[in-house]
């Protein structure tokens, strides 16, 4: 693995290498923050989550039909017709395909980002279109006059809550709510911290970050 | 891991440029490995294997024979003289039929036209397989029956060649042993075949962000990416217990810098071969098609209904914008029609198949048209990616083309015996066949081997000067060797023969 990453990055571009170079790498910024936790498995075995599994488990958990949960241009099944392969899907009557690929492929994380994102966006925009059915972006951002000048403690705390009951369903630990919160002012960006559409973001992206991160990929 | 920049580095991304492969090279400086592998990439050789499901036949094109040529011709596959042309010292059969085999369906098959056209880049080279089993036959003509530690020819490729390219190896055609991964599992993660089952779809896999209408901004994604990254995943116990697992450590290390690489390319973009239309909707969901997209769908007309036609189109593509020095291609089991043909409505025109079932395994039906049907299919097929590798410059002059070598790579021969004096009849599976090998760094203009007038089962050739031989068969591990010594990989330590006579160069 080492090697392979090492030798992956000889691909990057100029400009996204110049970036990738005031940015720390996601391998060391796990070593980083890593600590001889006394839960670390001595045995650690997972599975990859394949691509439909992982659909409709969020088709579940967030309240979205399976067919309309993830579409790419607007009319192929993100799984079924677009990354069934690469998520680590079979398709053996037309595609010939009848194991599952063996690792993750370099696609792989990237069409899973693309589906967290399509399924998160796709959350919050039927949220904001019948506020009285929302899932994730509920009412009372900011405060029960929606006046205030920036978002309420209480509901950013409830919304990620809500977040990882849906995603993760388990509750959040107070390390991981606090990171949500404060992805806030990542999120805001130079804009109104009482702007609605800020609050959407800062949702669709939480939604995103939790759906795309390990523990929702592998179990 | 460091993120500084060498000399070598700017002069690399500078040289692959017109290629299109923007290379930034982060490797530990210095070190004497990556050095070469640098070196390498900025000079490679691209393979193309084009599959030949089902056992592409030698003596039903360039080693067929006549009549008059065999003595028990009347129970050999030998052709009626009139059929078997000469060009240099290859043969070609151009067949019209008006059935294949059962099938009522007419067709025209040309195989002189690329004899003629290509006869200079042209090897034939004459060996005896291990297996007639569909799948074994097939992983053994791609990795030499585990010649070089279990590795394929497309691992050897992209190893050699592949460090500076963000996706070395793809696969376009899936469910066969000739894209079975190898089993050295001790190469980089690069090295192995990446699928890419839907030309049309598969580009889309290689941004996470554009075309995901209402998204917030691609800054903000991106932060939110480093957000996951870099507190919400090492912050949770799942990762705490499950950090040491293989497949978290490939997946963390993928999603990072080698992930941005890819996207950078906006390969989603240059890749993109379909143009906008009802069925593609790009420019209604902020996506464009490919710059070179119009020219390679001039090349490859029949792109919407015919897989293999797609399948070329995205091999150019992925060499043309230096995203792969290895593609694999072909034909799978499926029968393609000609487009708007409908079925059990009192028989087919001509040329309405374009591809029978089970490709050229369709022969234990039908072998000499089967055959005919199938060798013109990937001739014209691999006519047109030549025509395109030359017309695009990789650099200083020279072509793609220039670079590039294409094997038919098939799993077995047929056998060559048929009923008295049949046109039509069936074959079986045969260890004895030859290849097909179309490249400027292979012994062009050359059949190595024969084929023996008794039996027609080809034979051997001396692996130094090529002087026929026969009663020699050439073996899984000696055309292993001449192909990857042909593109100049090292072999060093692998105890592989030197095949001499099968590049055209030392």
């Amino acid at each position: 693995m080492k090697i392979s990453y090492h030798l992956g990055l000889l691909s990057v571009s100029v400009l996204v290498a110049a970036c990738a170079s005031s940015a720390p790498s996601p391998q060391t910024d796990l070593a980083a923050v890593e600590s001889p936790a006394p839960v670390a498995s001595s045995d650690p075995r997972v599975k990859f989550k394949d691509g439909e599994r992982y659909l409709r488990d969020l088709s579940a958990n967030l309240q979205i039909p399976r067919d309309e949960i993830c579409k790419e241009l607007s009319q192929y099944d993100c799984m079924t017709d677009a990354f069934r392969i690469v998520l680590g899907g079979v398709e053996a009557p037309n595609l010939l395909v009848n194991d599952p690929i063996e690792s993750a492929a370099l696609t792989s994380p990237i069409a899973l980002d693309r589906v967290a994102l399509h399924v998160c966006t796709n959350r919050v925009k039927l949220d904001q279109e019948k506020p009285e059915q929302a899932v994730l972006f509920q009412a009372g951002a900011f405060g029960k006059k929606d006046k205030a000048k920036k978002p309420d403690p209480a509901w950013m705390h409830q919304t990620a809550d809500t977040i990882y009951g849906s995603v993760l369903m388990r509750t959040p630990s107070e390390q991981e709510v606090q990171n949500l919160v404060s992805f806030y002012d990542q999120v805001r960006d130079g804009r109104a911290a009482n702007s609605k559409e800020v609050a959407a973001d800062w949702v669709t992206l939480s939604c995103f970050a939790v759906a795309s991160s390990l523990e929702a990929v592998f179990y | 891991m460091t993120s500084l920049w060498s000399r070598r580095s700017f002069l690399r991304n500078a040289s692959l440029g017109a290629a299109g492969a923007a290379v930034a090279a982060q490797a530990s400086q210095g070190a004497y490995a990556d050095e070469a592998a640098i070196e390498r990439a900025r000079n490679p050789r691209f393979l193309i294997v084009l599959s030949s499901f089902g056992g592409a036949n030698q003596v039903d094109a360039f080693l067929s024979r006549r009549e008059s040529e065999i003595p028990n011709a009347a129970t050999l596959n030998a052709y009626p003289d009139s059929l078997v042309q000469n060009i240099g010292e290859f043969r070609a059969i151009d067949l019209k039929s008006p059935t294949i085999g059962a099938i009522p369906a007419s067709f025209t098959a040309n195989q002189s036209n690329f004899v003629r056209k290509h006869s200079n880049d042209m090897m034939v080279i004459t060996h005896t397989g291990t297996s007639v089993n569909h799948f074994v036959a097939q992983q053994r003509s791609i990795n030499g029956n585990a010649a070089w530690l279990g590795r394929t020819l497309q691992e050897a490729t992209a190893l050699t060649y592949g460090a500076g390219y963000p996706i070395p190896n793809v696969h376009l055609v899936n469910g066969t042993g000739f894209t079975e991964r190898g089993t050295d599992e001790t190469m980089p993660a690069y090295v192995y075949g990446e699928r890419a089952p839907t030309p049309n779809l598969w580009p889309l896999s290689l941004d996470g962000y554009k075309g995901v209408v209402g998204a917030p901004s691609r800054g903000l994604f991106e932060k939110a990416r480093a957000f996951r990254n870099e507190q919400l995943d090492p912050s949770s116990a799942f990762y705490r217990t499950f950090s040491g697992s293989q497949r978290v450590k490939h997946w963390t290390s993928i999603r990072g810098d080698a992930l941005r690489g890819v996207e950078a390319e906006d390969l989603i973009t240059k890749l993109m071969l379909f143009p906008d239309s009802e069925a593609m909707p790009l420019t209604a969901h902020g996506l464009k098609g490919s710059e070179i997209g119009q020219k390679v769908r001039e090349a490859f007309p029949n792109y919407e209904f015919d897989p293999l036609e797609a399948q070329a189109a995205l091999a150019f593509m992925l060499l043309r914008y230096g995203v792969s020095v290895t593609v694999t291609l072909g034909p799978d089991g499926s029968a393609v029609f000609k487009k708007g043909v409908k079925l059990g409505e009192g028989g087919l025109g001509e040329g309405d198949i374009v591809n029978p079932p089970i490709s050229f395994d369709f022969s234990h039906q039908a072998n000499r048209e089967v055959q005919a049907l199938m060798w013109n299919r990937q001739l014209m097929i691999a006519d047109r990616l030549i025509t395109l590798l030359k017309s695009e410059e990789f650099r200083d002059g020279q072509s793609f083309w220039d670079r590039s070598m294409i094997y038919f790579a098939t799993e077995f021969g047929r056998t060559r015996r048929r009923p008295n004096n049949a046109m039509t009849f069936g074959s079986g599976h045969e260890l004895n066949n030859g290849s097909l090998i179309v490249s400027p760094f292979a012994n062009g203009g050359h059949v190595l081997g024969g084929v023996d007038p008794d039996t027609m089962l080809t034979y051997g050739f001396d692996p130094e000067t090529g002087r026929p031989e026969p009663g020699r068969h050439m073996t899984e591990p000696e055309v292993y060797s001449g192909i990857a010594h042909a593109l100049n990989i090292d072999t060093s330590g692998s105890a592989l023969p030197d095949m001499r006579a099968m590049r055209r160069s030392a």
